[in-house]
């Protein structure tokens, strides 16, 4: 499978000075579900930015399918156009997200921009409330709704546009269980319809769930390891050092306990 | 799930290139805006790192620093004549490099700023039509005179010697107290700026309003900034002046919702945690040894400025 998104030795510093992502390279296929673990303040969000030119590295090169992404390149209407309308990106604070009038309005921002007719951009907007269970919401304004129902408002405004790419920031955090669950269903089946799925998260329980392929960042901000959910889960060691699992000591009885914990994954006692 | 997808997301794209066409897209006027925004809080950013830093003002108690500049913007705008304020902005300028600040941007922006409100809002006064006394650059020559009501305009009209003094007066005084203010800024956490107001007996609940605002300026950058990101990432073509602004103005309505909501949860954590009416805030350590005999070091300073 070709590689639809493309990194190549990026670095960037906010305010030049704080080191956010260290030379970070990594290819993305076409069609795969792909994941950016990392403890806070790792970089996750920021190489998210970067890769769908919200933000451009300091230094290092970004690639969609073999073009260059670059502040110039997307000062190009055609290529602008040509990025925008394949690559999605859900913010990990869906109120950031919401800026039109109502749901309905929200939904139909993106394929408007795309010059669909009025009544093309109503029915695609119908199909995806349908989908996902906010029809009832069409009129509301985006400040009252609750955080998941805000969330699916936030994924069906960039679902409208159709990308190939779906870009998800941390997707599950502040959500109820079920509505997790909703999401995980969803990025599955949309995986199933062939999008490529990329998210950023700290919930190693998804990496299992959606079994990707995963990018491990370190704390200093670089990639430390790419493989396979399986392999990735099982290296205690690299979870440990990277702070996504921690060891715990607590008692039975009288006597102390202390093992490798993840509120998700791991807790075998030794 | 899978069978609810609507039938238009499973189609792709028809083409994986695109055509190079010559159409660019100009910078709208809201990018330029939040890019300033973003210095607001890269200057914040700056200013706590350089406070934080182990070098000569910053090691003095911020309430000796705070006396300093109260009394040194006094001295400055006191002095009549232009060698003086020369000499304290050696002065200042020795405090700055002993500080090790960044000079060149420190400077710069003193020399903008006292450009624009020194220089430029007190040059008309240089003009003989304002400040009588000898032209020493003509640059108007009238046939005669002209009286209107209580104004006189002379046959020529041109820069004064006394007004150009005036003039140069004004902008070493901005400037003195610029780049005074700067090297306070730049060398004190604001957090500490603030504690050290108590010492002029600002109220403690006018400085709780000074931090909570400041505190927000920072939320409210980093906010708009996201918004803006996320606005991006949806925009497909360049954006008209009159769209902008309508995105601005709807922005603006939901900032202020959320600034509401915002302030209500920010009192119910100060009630939370024992707010009552009365704000207390923490008092001062002692003052060491090293503040005393700076302060009296720019005490002396600043007698000697105002004896010379």
């Amino acid at each position: 499978m070709q590689e639809i998104i493309c990194l190549e030795k990026v670095s960037y510093s906010y305010f030049d000075k704080i080191p956010a992502i260290c030379d970070v390279s990594l290819g993305i296929k076409e069609g795969e579900r792909f994941a950016i673990i990392g403890s806070n303040g790792s970089g996750k969000s920021t190489l998210l930015q970067i890769m769908s030119g919200l933000i451009h590295p300091c230094s290092g090169k970004t690639f969609f399918k073999g073009h260059e992404v670059s502040e110039s390149s997307l000062r190009v209407s055609a290529f602008l156009k040509f990025f925008r309308e394949r690559v999605g990106y859900i913010f990990q604070d869906s109120d950031v997200q919401l800026f039109c009038p109502t749901v309905l309005d929200e939904l139909m921002y993106g394929p408007l921009q795309l010059g669909l007719s009025e009544k093309d951009a109503l029915d695609r907007t119908f199909e995806v409330m349908q989908m996902l269970n906010i029809e009832n919401l069409k009129s509301r304004p985006s400040y009252m709704l609750s955080g998941g129902e805000k969330k699916r408002v936030a994924i069906g405004s960039v679902l409208t546009m159709n990308p190939e790419v779906l870009i998800f920031d941390e997707p599950t955090s502040g959500l109820d269980p079920r509505t997790q669950v909703f999401l995980l269903e969803l990025i599955v089946a949309l995986n199933g319809a062939g999008k490529t799925i990329v998210i950023a998260t700290h919930d190693l329980s998804l990496v299992g769930e959606l079994e990707t392929r995963v990018a491990v960042l370190s704390e200093e901000h670089r990639i430390e390891k790419i493989g396979g959910p399986d392999t990735i889960l099982a290296d205690e060691e690299l979870l440990l050092k990277v702070n996504l699992i921690h060891e715990h000591v607590h008692f039975h009885g009288q006597s102390a306990h202390s093992h490798l914990h993840s509120h998700f994954l791991f807790h075998r006692h030794q | 799930m899978k069978n609810n997808i609507p039938e238009f997301l499973l189609k792709r794209p028809s083409s994986d290139s695109f055509e190079q066409g010559r159409g660019r897209i100009r910078m709208p006027f809201i990018e330029k805006g939040l890019y300033h925004l973003a210095d607001v809080i890269k200057t914040g950013y700056v200013q706590w790192e350089t406070a934080a830093r182990d070098n000569f003002f910053q090691r003095i108690d911020a309430r000796i620093k705070v006396l300093f500049l109260l009394f040194y913007v006094i001295i400055v705008s006191l002095k009549r004549d232009l060698w003086s304020e020369i000499l304290i902005a050696v002065f200042f300028f020795v405090l700055t490099v002993l500080s090790r600040l960044d000079i060149l941007n420190l400077y710069k922006r003193g020399f903008f700023l006292a450009f624009i409100f020194g220089f430029l809002i007190a040059l008309p006064s240089a003009l003989n039509v304002i400040t009588r006394g000898d032209i020493i650059l003509q640059i108007v020559h009238l046939s005669r005179p002209y009286s209107f009501w209580i104004y006189q305009i002379p046959k020529e009209i041109g820069f004064t010697r006394e007004g150009v003094h005036g003039v140069m007066m004004l902008t070493s005084r901005v400037m003195n107290s610029l780049t005074l203010s700067f090297l306070v800024l730049n060398t004190t956490p604001f957090s500490e700026i603030m504690r050290a107001l108590k010492v002029l007996k600002v109220p403690d609940s006018f400085l709780m309003i000074i931090t909570l605002s400041y505190k927000y300026i920072f939320i409210f950058a980093k906010t708009a900034q996201d918004m803006h990101l996320a606005k991006k990432s949806r925009l497909v073509r360049q954006v008209s002046n009159s769209e902008a602004r309508n995105w601005i103005a709807g922005r603006m309505a939901f900032m202020l919702k959320k600034t509401r909501i915002r302030c209500e949860e920010v009192f119910k954590a100060m009630l939370g945690r024992g707010f009552s009416d009365n704000i207390k805030l923490p008092t001062f350590k002692k003052l060491r040894a090293v503040d005393w005999f700076s302060g009296a070091a720019f005490f002396l300073f600043g007698v000697l400025f105002l004896w010379i």
